[in-house]
């Protein structure tokens, strides 16, 4: 052996495992020829392993020339393992492809009920000027219902009201959420900010715009000043709230036995835009709610001095605001729950 | 009440237009709910006058006649008898339409031709006659369209309870006076009386209860011929909408339309006598047992509350709401007594409820009268008999309360007016409006005091010196009585559109917290999870409760109202399908199941937060719960997914997460088996401590099919009391700070015979394994080889942890040894 015949066997070897790595099909082959020629039983140890016959002289000579063919070699099959992994890669990603271009997999959605959540944009709306929910039974005293709000026994206003009447002695359900106002009163000192959100029924028949089980929203606002002015005002941006800031409104007198002044607030039509169309009986405007100042009668038997305390009270029926933001022409759907119906709501 | 404009315009000039007009008076708080073309369904009908009469040639009953339009000669069969040449009639042409919808066109009537029909009053619905033709008089100008001359607008307006003195025409025109700034023409109330005895010395008038009779004016018109009454009154009183009778009967309704007074005429023959010879009417309240036929042919027992009008005999009427057939006036009648009383409002309101007979007379009795109305309508229902009817008016009335109250007084201080209505407004302005509705004004006397409020006592101010004005309120404006009314009467004259609109800045109220913050929380978390809100009625059919009601109710969070007791019941339903308040909601949301099945939609995930109610005694209990129905598929089948029916489970994963969401431990089961609208092995009791109870389970199929729901689908109910849900408050959650050290987990398979359920497992885990126990995980339940017939094996990982250590190997055996020496005490073992 000599240092010549070792020094060619080591390039012999570097040019073999170089044209190997540049033509391995995979990396395994490549693992292969790691272990065939760099490895603890591969070519390079195994020509390295002559080097005690050389002269001592020699023996770095070679072991120089080993170390440069063991890094050329690394190098060739490092370069050949990066640029195989990424052709094998691309591959996998592409027999991965899906059609990205089906529908998902469902989640079930559910929803609100319109109606509960027409009265909770209701109360979001004047919770901004303070107003605080309170809440009232639905089987009530004919007292509360009735007499308190200054409608004594026998009063024609009844009319207004067609109740059902229940097996308990003098009790009803509530035909309105205004008992409540008697019941804020009869908890707080003014000032007072109330709003009432409530279940209540009639004695009705049902069709497209009647129920006999429906919800109110009942407003009172009282305080040594709280003025008409302040009704109107709040109800304005009411509307503007509910139906958009351009909507008309309109402010004229009704008539409730709670209250005085009366008031009946209406919209500018959502259907014709006030051209007068059979959805607002041809008069272009739509009613959304009851008003007015509540009666002193209806302070004192709140408890509050009517001399020196003054306010207002409204309330308004969740389904008529639903109706015309959500376009409903048949209030027995509220209550039919259909699927079909309600999964139109968020 | 419907308003011709014809006959408003007797009483005030009106320039606007039928819609302008509407417009004014709804802004005016009278509102005009709707506005009729009267004769609008009169087409091509026009005046004709009559050339010729003659026989039929082939019908003994019909006439052939020839009718001029104006232009044409007309040919013309007609089966009526009234006719004459010369006289001005109706013709339809043909191609007319009648109302009905009745179309005429040109016919052959037994082989002669008929160019078009003459018409009836009946035909027309513009007089109360159908046995002749409507004759017109003999200036009606020919060939005009019968529209012209006789259509009218009528305005439907809703008067309001509180303004009985606008049901009439006159009070509608002082609304109009009011709107437009004008004046109003009064009724020509002229009674010419004749010779011969006075009402007085005719018939006495007897009120033995003056309470409910504050007066009772009479009149007696002798010489009535009975009759039809002339043409122009039926067309008033029909485009009214009051059907017109005879002239007796026509004069009392006109009078009643006209003024807002309701009048009854009587037979005078059928009055009886009293100890003097004269006819008596006495006014009393009935006796006990005693009975009226009235006016309806029903008899009717009368009850001792009923005020009467009555003879010496017995009743001859009720008072304000219906005669007696015993003294109608009828077509041989001669003398008529008229009878024009102001009633107790809240007697005749009760009488006419009780009888079931609500009448435009009885409405307009139950609103207040004044009593001056009295003596108005007794003399023109006089006056109105001696011109249609050719009565002879008996010189003078019967009167029982002569004299007229003068106008109220109503102190109101006009500073306190602009503090309610928020406005400006100057004493003077104030006054000036108030002018034009007829209340005078002058300043407070010293002695007028302010009323606040009359009601449920007197409630009045001594006003500062120069500070308040009287209102002296006209007689008929009842509803006008402390200074609020005041208040509204100057808002109203003015136009509710000028009161200011501003942004309350008064004091705000202190904080209080919402009762739905928890019930929102659950609709969000429900909603999310996939479920849909819905809504059902309170009031169900006694089957419905009866099938639903538990034999133990979800019981109720602490300090609310606990469930049990009766059902209350409605005691005038509208139907049985709606007469009793449920007790829970199951049954509410097995009928949305039903109608979402029976609509073609099988997967039907639904929840309800609403009330139960009960009574106890005389105590009505309501209650708040939340219910959820499951049925169908659980996960939405897709192209990438099977369908997976509900289950039990899902109906416990729901309670679990609502639990969760609202800060509450997971929920305890146990099975309950004997709840006869469940499943007996499918259903389970659960509880969160003291802060949630529910019972949740699959429906029995025996309920399924009493329900009629054809299906084969299991359906899952639940109903849920949580506390919260009536009102209050979460409390904010306690951070927990996240464990430094690790944890252990350990799996025991645990051996127990099949009946004992995996609750008594899991509870013994958390009992046995000690302090270091973080988490019990049941993963897997296995059944089968090598295990008996009747054993399950129970997979469960504890988490283990110190939180401030490392545990070591030996506390980690020691805590899993202890579980493991207690499980014979459960019958169970490890599975080795
Ligand atoms: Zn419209």
């Amino acid at each position: 052996m000599d240092l010549a015949q070792l020094t060619s066997d080591l390039e012999a070897l570097r040019a073999r495992a170089i044209a190997a790595a540049a033509a391995a099909p995979d990396t395994a082959a490549l693992d292969a020829l790691d272990v065939e020629v760099l490895g603890k039983k591969g070519g390079i140890t195994a020509i390295l392993r002559s080097i005690g016959a050389l002269p001592p002289e020699d023996r770095p000579r070679l072991g120089a020339v080993g170390n440069e063919v063991r890094a050329a070699v690394e190098a060739a099959i490092s370069a050949a393992r990066a640029r195989l992994s990424a052709s094998e890669l691309a591959a996998r990603l592409a027999a991965e492809a899906v059609d990205v271009t089906t529908p998902g997999r469902p989640v079930r959605r559910g929803s609100l009920h319109p109606i509960m959540e027409t009265a909770r944009e209701i109360a979001d709306v004047f919770a901004q000027f303070g107003f605080v929910v309170y809440e009232g039974p639905e089987v009530e005293d004919d007292v509360t219902n009735f007499q308190m709000l200054n409608i004594p026994p026998d009063h024609p206003a009844r009319d207004l009201w067609d109740t059902l009447y229940l097996d308990l002695e003098g009790r009803l359900l509530r035909t309105h959420t205004s008992p409540g106002q008697i019941r804020v009163m009869h908890q707080e000192q003014p000032p007072i900010r109330a709003l009432l959100p409530g279940r209540c029924f009639r004695y009705e028949a049902v069709d497209a715009s009647h129920a006999s089980e429906f919800f109110q929203v009942e407003g009172l606002m009282v305080d040594e000043g709280t003025s008409m002015a302040d009704l109107k005002g709040l109800l304005d941006q009411f509307a503007h709230a509910m139906f958009g800031a351009d909507r008309p409104t309109r402010f004229r007198p009704g008539y409730y036995p709670f209250t005085e002044p009366s008031v009946a607030f209406d919209i500018l039509c959502v259907i014709c835009n006030g051209e007068k169309c059979p959805a607002c009986s041809r008069t272009g405007w739509m009613t959304i709610l009851g008003a007015g100042m509540v009666h002193p009668v209806v302070l004192r038997y709140g408890g509050i001095d009517p001399e020196r305390y003054q306010g207002f009270a409204f309330g308004m029926g969740v389904e008529r605001i639903a109706n015309l933001r959500h376009h409903v022409v048949d209030l027995r759907q509220y209550m039919e729950d259909d699927l079909r119906f309600l999964g139109a709501f968020r | 009440m419907r308003v011709p404009l014809s006959w408003l315009r007797e009483f005030v000039d009106i320039q606007l237009t039928p819609e302008q007009l509407a417009e004014r008076l709804t802004l005016l708080g009278m509102e005009v709910k709707h506005i009729e073309r009267w004769g609008a369904d009169w087409q091509n009908v026009v005046i004709g006058e009559l050339l010729t009469v003659d026989k039929h040639p082939r019908a003994d009953r019909l006439h052939l006649t020839t009718v001029t339009v104006g232009g044409e000669t007309l040919s013309i069969v007609c089966g009526a008898d009234n006719i004459a040449p010369g006289q001005r009639v109706p013709v339809a042409l043909p191609g007319a339409v009648l109302p009905g919808d009745r179309r005429i066109e040109r016919t052959e009537k037994m082989g002669v031709v008929s160019n078009g029909m003459l018409c009836s009053g009946d035909e027309l619905r513009l007089t109360g006659d159908a046995d002749g033709i409507l004759i017109l008089p003999q200036d009606t100008p020919l060939g005009v369209p019968l529209a012209d001359l006789y259509g009218d607008v009528v305005l439907d307006v809703d008067v309001k309870p509180n303004r009985g003195d606008a049901l009439s025409i006159l009070g509608l025109a002082r609304e109009v006076a009011a709107a437009t700034r004008q004046g109003v023409r009064q009724p020509p109330i002229t009674v010419e009386e004749g010779s011969g005895p006075s009402s007085a010395e005719r018939f006495a008038v007897d009120v033995r209860d003056p309470e409910l009779c504050p007066r009772f004016v009479g009149r007696w018109v002798g010489h009535v011929r009975v009759g039809p009454s002339p043409d122009w009154v039926q067309m008033r009183l029909l485009a009214a909408g009051q059907r017109p009778i005879s002239n007796v009967v026509d004069a009392s309704n006109y009078v009643m339309l006209e003024l807002g007074k309701p009048i009854h005429t009587f037979d005078a023959a059928a009055v009886g006598a009293g100890p003097d010879g004269r006819a008596t009417i006495v006014v009393r309240r009935a006796a006990a047992g005693e009975r009226l036929e009235t006016l309806d042919h029903v008899d009717r027992e009368l009850s001792p509350e009923a005020l009467l009008i009555a003879d010496p005999r017995g009743p001859i009427a009720v008072a304000g709401v219906m005669g007696g057939a015993n003294s109608e006036v009828a077509e041989a009648t001669t003398d008529v007594v008229v009878e024009s009383a102001v009633f107790d409002a809240v007697s005749i309101r009760r009488t006419a409820f009780r009888l079931g007979l609500r009448s435009e007379a009885s409405s307009r009795f139950e609103k207040g009268q004044e009593t001056r109305l009295a003596r108005l309508g007794a003399d023109r229902t006089a006056q109105l008999l001696h011109e249609w009817a050719g009565g002879v008016v008996a010189p003078g009335r019967v009167d029982t309360a002569p004299a007229e109250p003068g106008r109220p007084r109503v102190a109101f201080r006009p500073a306190r007016v602009n503090r309610l209505l928020g406005t400006e407004l100057t004493a003077d302005e104030q006054r000036d409006l108030l002018a034009r509705v007829g209340v005078e004004t002058e300043p407070a006397a010293p002695g007028d005091r302010v009323d606040v409020a009359i009601t449920p006592h007197l409630l009045a101010v001594v006003p500062d010196e120069g500070s308040a004005i009287t209102a002296l309120v006209p007689t008929w404006r009842r509803d006008i009585a402390v200074e609020a009314d005041v208040a509204e009467e100057i808002a109203r004259v003015r136009g509710y559109e000028l009161v200011p609109s501003v942004t309350p800045d008064t004091l705000m109220p202190t904080f209080r917290a919402s009762p739905l913050e928890v019930r929102e929380l659950v609709r969000e978390t429900l909603a999310g999870a996939g479920l849909t809100e819905v809504v059902t009625t309170a009031l169900v059919s006694p089957r419905h409760h009866d099938t639903f009601v538990l034999a133990r109710d979800v019981p109720s969070i602490e300090g609310e109202d606990e469930p049990g007791g009766s059902a209350i019941e409605v005691t005038n339903p509208l139907s049985r399908d709606h007469s009793l308040l449920r007790r829970n909601l199951l049954g509410s949301l097995l009928d949305v199941v039903a109608v979402n099945l029976r609509h073609g939609t099988p997967d039907v995930a639904v929840f309800e937060i609403g009330k139960g109610y009960a009574r106890s005694g005389a105590t009505a209990r309501e209650w708040w719960r939340l219910g959820i129905a499951l049925t169908g598929a659980a996960e939405e089948p897709g192209w990438n997914r099977a369908a997976r029916p509900y289950d039990l489970d899902d109906a416990k994963g729901i309670l679990e997460l609502v639990a969760r969401r609202a800060g509450l431990p997971r929920p305890v089961y146990e099975a309950e088996t004997a709840e006869a609208v469940f499943h007996p092995g499918r259903t389970a009791r659960a509880a969160a401590g003291g802060d949630l109870f529910a019972i949740l389970g699959e429906l029995h199929p025996d309920t399924i099919d009493r329900w009629g729901l054809r299906s084969s689908q299991r359906v899952i109910l639940a109903e849920i009391a949580l506390r919260g849900l009536a009102a209050g408050r979460l409390a904010p959650e306690r951070a927990r700070s996240v464990v430094r050290f690790p944890e252990v987990d350990r799996d025991l398979a645990i051996i127990v015979p099949e009946a004992t359920p995996a609750a008594a497992v899991e509870t013994l885990v958390r009992a046995t394994a000690g302090s270091l126990l973080r988490e019990v995980t049941l993963f897997d339940i296995y059944r089968g080889v090598p295990l008996a017939g009747d054993e399950k094996s129970l997979a469960y990982r504890l988490r283990l942890g110190a939180g401030d250590r490392t545990l070591t190997e030996p506390e980690v055996e020691a805590a899993v040894a202890a579980v493991v020496a207690a499980l014979p005490g459960i019958g169970g073992r490890l599975r080795a």
